[in-house]
């Protein structure tokens, strides 16, 4: 196993996607205490994705965790803070955003290469929905739980006594 | 409360909340509980609400009276969370208290002149945005400082071109081309190793990130319409992300 270098591969990335994500809330106009709680959400989100991605996982399913995780965050906190959930989603996830493959996949479509274009792309999409998959899959079923949660609790015995 | 009344304040809303950037089954979902807790969907009564990302539609119908309809065209979004968050709130109030029509107007008004964060702060926002994702993908000082830079020149070039009111295609083509066309000079001037990293760093202030999102909620949501007209916007902004910055780039290094 290779030496860890705990201060570049884990400590820094993490402070950047908390800068970069508060900032991110600043352009969204979101309030300061609800930048902090997304801005703390966005840097679980980097550390789940950096310890999958040394534990040796394979990339897109590292996206697909991190993802799910951070809308396990991001649908719980909106619940307790009563704030609509996408306040925390969209901040939550800015940092799997795939930016370098996406640009490598430009630059590879202007040198002309099929053959160099097709894996980038391929990669870059493949990011792109497995980060979907993952909030998809939390999100549905969160949706599911509550449908469940309130039809009991409200028409319980209608449900049953119909 | 009456039908032209209910109609009123479910239509103001309900196009607040597009405005803002709600969700579109939010939108639908605040009006027919608003609709609810004043009765209007029981005894031949009914709120129809329909809602796109560009309109809204809502019809009231009213025992015999003639259905009463409002169509509210929206035409300028701006992302502002912190109103979608307030008009939730104001929605939840209106569901348990049930007020006058004055009252929650007035609220509405307070919701509409909301502070918002001057025009230097978010300047800023965009440069620590793109400076820290330079650093962020593996460039060194340089390239951040370079990238910074040029995102707090997009800010502001951004806010020039939405006032001649283009399409998201042409905005996201000119951001990325100016962004592209500075970094690839300032690299050959042999001020920054090589000019990718500015690139991405100060790209990411274009990433779509809150219509994706919403996108995808609105197709968990079920919402299969609106989740198109937006997934399809994300897309044609990344398209324009990569034409422009294409462009510059194969501008730029072949002079």
């Amino acid at each position: 196993m290779e030496e860890l270098n705990i201060a570049e591969q884990l400590v820094l990335p993490c402070l950047y996607s908390l800068i970069a994500s508060a900032a991110f809330g600043v352009q969204f106009n979101i309030k300061l205490r609800h930048m902090i709680t997304a801005a703390i959400g966005a840097t679980i989100t980097q550390l789940i994705f950096i310890s999958y991605e040394l534990s040796g996982t394979r990339e897109m399913l590292c996206y697909f965790f991190s993802a799910a995780a951070v809308s396990v965050y991001a649908e719980l906190m909106a619940r307790r803070l009563h704030v609509p959930v996408n306040m925390y989603l969209v901040i939550g996830v800015i940092p799997l955003v795939p930016g370098g493959y996406m640009y490598n996949t430009m630059i590879t479509l202007i040198g002309g290469d099929v053959n160099a274009f097709l894996p980038q792309f391929a990669k870059a999409f493949g990011i792109a929905g497995s980060i979907a998959m993952g909030v998809f899959v939390v999100s549905a079923f969160i949706r599911l739980v509550r449908v469940i949660y309130f039809t009991v609790r409200y028409k319980g015995s209608k449900l049953f006594f119909r | 409360m009456n039908a032209k009344e209910i109609l009123k304040i479910t239509s103001s809303i309900g196009a607040m909340l597009i405005q803002y950037g709600a969700e579109i089954y939010r939108v639908e979902d605040s009006i027919n509980r608003i609709a609810e807790a004043y009765g209007f969907m029981e005894n031949g009564k009914s709120v129809e609400v329909f809602a796109i990302p560009t309109s809204l539609i809502i019809t009231v119908n009213e025992g015999d009276n003639l259905p009463l309809t409002q169509t509210k065209r929206i035409t300028n979004r701006s992302t502002n969370l912190d109103r979608v968050d307030k008009l939730n709130n104001l929605s939840r109030f209106v569901c348990t208290e049930k007020p006058e029509t004055a009252v929650i107007m007035r609220h509405l008004e307070e919701i509409k002149t909301r502070r918002v964060y001057g025009v230097p702060v978010q300047a800023l926002s965009f440069g620590v945005v793109g400076a820290t994702f330079a650093l962020f993908f593996g460039g060194n000082g340089l390239d951040a400082l370079f990238a910074g830079l040029i995102s707090v020149l997009i800010f502001y070039i951004s806010r020039l071109v939405d006032k001649v009111k283009p399409s998201v295609f042409f905005q996201s083509v000119v951001c990325s081309f100016v962004i592209s066309a500075i970094a690839v000079i300032v690299s050959r001037c042999g001020l920054t190793d090589g000019f990718d990293k500015v690139i991405i760093g100060a790209s990411m202030n274009l990433v779509p990130g809150i219509i994706l999102t919403n996108c995808m909620r609105d197709f968990i949501a079920g919402d299969f319409l609106a989740g198109m007209y937006t997934l399809i916007e994300a897309l044609l902004i990344a398209v324009g992300m990569a034409v422009g910055a294409a462009s510059a780039i194969t501008l730029f290094t072949l002079l």
